[in-house]
């Protein structure tokens, strides 16, 4: 066969040069669609609301005593002293804090869903190490309840990540937390996408102990730098396709691979990457790996030990997502220290994030941030409630990419918006009132505003009429 | 030659902390939160003698040393039960994980393996833990093994009490049937029972020629629970399995302690009429499972509203520290202050005999004294005392954030 090899480079060769002519059409473009399941969200007509002498926690780390808040068409229209305006709806605020709505960057809710049963363990295609053509989404079970619970803590924005097990576990979404029938009705309209990767000890687990690498923390290296070349080159061949078309060459696309164009999309700054990654020397080659491959290496999820390295996160523009206190499950949570955000916190330019990856302490991750606070306090540092609240508001913006939109009470922003029945840093703190883009979607004293998930509806019916 | 070391070492101590606790001790000006019916006491004097609480406000104050507490409030010691303090050091780690065995029966005593040093010990203090009922986890059999007593002084000899309870598992499987599990658990004591009877039978009539067997060892671990020796703490969450619990029980007269209960209040007059101690996670709110679809937030109040006797437990070891969380999330949810305080201490000690958990004379001197509001999370723990003697909350974790937040130039390595 091989003799036949050159004759078959010269056809090939006379049909690209006939390629080119200009008389001959264009075939219709391909594009790839970057958006194929969009959002249906929709804000209901909100009620103009008009918060009257609360203790106000802006989230940009200002701290307002007696301040109102006003918002009108579902936007944030004002946070000062002394607001009026017709027709609004007044809320008593005296006594009350109101923060920004709270935001979790690392949920599972939906693709790990309560009851926790084996059909619904939709969280982790953990069948290859490179399984960035999945997206969480196509997972999601929207009447999870525990969606229901941790709108009762105050989350309004929540991202839903694949699990760890791949090196590249594929697309998480973001959502706002509003009780829908799909998963498109809760998709947070123009979020860019997240890519979850993971570094040590989960990959290199699953698939080491299935003889598959990676099997070591450099295999697990090895399995990142590979995808990434080759998406490199896939890239290439787009823009190349792209870059022919423009000019008016009839050429033909380069094989879609769903893989790819997730990795693409980070190369190209449109998906954000989300690393689990718990220590800080490989948190350290994960920023020379985006590196070597020109992307950013996003948010670092867990973070462990970014205290060890709050200066290399900061300067390299890292948020890292932290826990206040988990620990001692994997030799990668030995070395927690209950400071850790605080440290990350200290550097100039730092993003300390506080998240929970997990469905109990998402109902709490104002107190997840407390802890904390309270422990930094005690360790000298200068910091106080309205710092804090920036590590599950306004820093979880940014980390997804959400920070015009999002994450603080500031004039033209949604208002996402929590009114505490007093200080949220407290033990005893409650989430009275919740509202997404100026609506309520939750009052603790008011059962029209729980949502209650299908699955818990007519649940205990004893039959006796 | 290892044994004997360690008996050696263990004599020693033994004979340094008798020296120590010989100490007197006065804890004074304190706001004394006492578990006990007395409540609150202001500007109390607690009196310490050999570890152990000897007086409340005496007419005289005479001790060796006197700690003013400032007006502080002081609590018992909070308790933890039903994880798996220093048997588990790092989760994944199986070489550090002892708290189960495939093999493990109603006979295993996971005490034999207890780490002092583990560095959870220490971490766990920052949280006020005093004491700790230790669970093993077990292996096939629904008898998970005993549980032991330990307190957190770190100390070689911190087991105070091996093989206090026994422990079980009943509910959901994933292969096979609820229905076997409560069985077995039925015949396992009717048929000991009988074994016994049968003995009491020969024994009186001594014309039998053939002795009566012996027991065999978990036959009279089973024994031991029959005649109310010691707790049996079972876990179960469904109502139709807590009835059946309530049933054995009743049917074999047992000290019966129930953990998990996600249904409970859908049978809480009957666990309250059969008086049953339950030991619940006050943060449980989700349907987890379909044997948990009627949990929430307020299951706490409510149970506790229904007369039962309730501890709180966290079920993380590497987090028991946060068990006052749970009590000031409780009370967050309903729960009264001093009834959540009774949960992390009076309410364990009676479910486990411990002559510990209340702020009253003659019991162990455990003793914490709080910054603030034990429940809050901008309190701290200001001093503890375990059996009498002073231990620090300094762990591990400390270590580690001076190391780096220390500024000096040399490698992080140095400084220690």
């Amino acid at each position: 066969m091989q003799k036949y090899a050159p004759s078959l480079v010269m056809v090939a060769l006379s049909l690209a040069l006939t390629g080119c002519l200009k008389t001959e059409a264009q075939s219709e473009k391909v594009t790839i669609k970057k958006n194929p399941y969009p959002s249906t969200y929709q804000t209901v007509q909100s009620q103009t609301t008009l918060i009257k002498n609360a203790t106000v926690l802006t989230g940009t780390g200002e701290r307002l005593n007696n301040a109102d808040v006003l918002f009108i068409d579902g936007k944030i229209k004002q946070v000062g002293q002394n607001l009026t305006v017709d027709n609004a709806a007044v809320i008593d605020g005296k006594g009350k804090w109101v923060t920004p709505g709270i935001i979790d960057v690392h949920s599972h809710l939906g693709v790990y869903p309560s009851p926790s049963v084996e059909s619904h363990s939709d969280g982790n295609e953990a069948t290859a190490p490179n399984t960035s053509r999945v997206w969480a989404e196509h997972s999601l079970w929207p009447q999870d309840p525990g969606f229901e619970t941790a709108r009762a803590g105050g989350i309004t924005t929540l991202q839903i990540l694949p699990g760890s097990a791949n090196l590249f576990g594929g697309r998480g979404v973001t959502l706002k937390n509003v009780s829908s029938t799909t998963m498109q009705g809760m998709k947070y309209p123009d979020a860019p996408y997240g890519l979850k990767m993971a570094c040590g000890e989960n990959p290199k687990r699953v698939y080491g102990s299935k003889d598959v690498a990676p099997a070591t923390r450099m295999g697990n290296m090895a399995g990142y730098r590979e995808a990434w070349a080759k998406a490199v080159e896939y890239k290439r061949a787009w823009d190349k396709y792209e870059a022919d078309y423009a000019a008016g060459k009839n050429v033909e696309a380069p094989e879609r691979d769903l893989t790819n164009d997730t990795l693409k999309g980070v190369l190209e700054g449109e998906i954000l990457i989300h690393n689990h990654c718990y220590k800080a020397e490989e948190m350290a080659m994960m920023i020379d790996l985006s590196k070597e491959f020109n992307y950013h290496a996003g948010t670092f999820h867990h973070a462990i030990e970014a205290y060890k390295i709050a200066d290399l996160l900061a300067e390299n523009g890292n948020c890292a997502a932290m826990w206040p206190d988990w620990w001692g499950f994997k030799m990668e949570a030995y070395d927690m220290v209950q400071e850790n955000a605080a440290i990350v916190d200290a550097a100039k330019n730092s993003c300390a994030i506080i998240h929970s990856d997990s469905s109990k302490t998402i109902q709490r991750l104002n107190q997840e941030a407390a802890k904390v606070l309270y422990r930094a306090q005690e360790s000298g540092f200068d910091l106080k409630e309205e710092d804090a609240i920036r590590w599950i508001t306004a820093n979880a913006a940014k980390s997804l990419g959400l920070s015009d939109k999002t994450g603080s009470l500031t004039t033209g922003k949604s208002a996402d918006v929590v009114i505490w029945n007093r200080n949220p840093f407290s033990v005893y703190a409650h989430a009275e009132q919740v509202f997404i883009d100026g609506v309520k979607v939750y009052d603790r004293f008011d059962e029209k505003y729980q949502a209650k998930s299908d699955f818990l509806l007519g649940q205990a019916n004893s039959g006796k009429e | 030659m290892k044994y004997i070391k360690y008996s050696l070492v263990a004599v020693a101590l033994a004979s340094v902390s008798t020296w120590l606790e010989a100490k007197t001790l006065a804890i004074t000006n304190a706001t004394v939160y006492t578990a006990t019916e007395q409540g609150v006491l202001e500007n109390a004097t607690v009196m310490i003698d050999d570890g152990t609480i000897s007086a409340i406000n005496p007419e005289t104050v005479n001790a060796d040393e006197i700690f003013d507490a400032q007006g502080k409030i002081l609590t018992p010691g909070f308790i933890g039960a039903m994880n798996q303090l220093g048997l588990v050091e790092v989760n994944a780690v199986a070489a550090t994980r002892d708290a189960a065995d495939k093999k493990a029966k109603i006979t295993f005593d996971a005490s034999l393996a207890f780490n002092p040093l583990s560095s959870v010990i220490a971490y766990s203090r920052k949280g006020g833990i005093t004491r700790d009922i230790v669970m093993p986890r077990g292996g096939e059999s629904i008898f998970k093994g005993q549980s032991f007593v330990v307190d957190l002084s770190g100390t070689f000899d911190s087991v105070l009490e091996a093989n206090n309870a026994v422990f079980a598992v009943i509910g959901a499987k994933h292969k096979g049937s609820r229905a076997l599990s409560i069985q077995t658990l039925f015949n396992r004591f009717e048929d000991v029972e009988k074994k016994i009877a049968k003995a009491k039978k020969a024994k009186a009539k001594k014309a039998d020629k053939k002795p009566p067997a012996e027991l065999k060892r978990d036959e009279k671990v089973l024994q031991a629970l029959l005649k109310g020796e010691k707790p049996l703490v079972v876990a179960a969450d469904r109502a139709t399995d807590l009835l059946a619990l309530i049933k054995l029980k009743e049917r074999f007269n047992l000290k019966l302690i129930i953990a998990g209960a996600a249904d409970a209040e859908l049978v809480a007059k009957a666990i309250a009429a059969a008086d049953i101690p339950l030991l619940i996670d006050a943060m449980r709110d989700l349907p987890g499972s379909f044997d948990s679809l009627h949990v929430s937030l307020n299951t706490a109040a409510n149970l506790i509203n229904a007369g039962i006797k309730v501890g709180f437990i966290q079920r993380d070891t590497h987090n028991l520290y946060q068990l006052r969380f749970d009590a000031g999330n409780a009370v967050a949810n309903g729960v009264a202050k001093d009834k959540a305080l009774a949960a992390v201490t009076a309410n364990i000690a009676d479910m486990f005999n411990l002559n510990a958990g209340r702020i009253a004379t003659g019991q162990a001197a455990d003793l914490v004294l709080w910054s603030a509001d034990p429940f809050e999370i901008s309190t701290k723990v200001e001093k503890l005392w375990i059996k009498g003697k002073a231990y620090s909350t300094r762990s591990r974790q400390d270590a580690l954030r001076e190391r780096y937040m220390d500024k000096s130039t040399l490698p992080a390595g140095y400084i220690k």
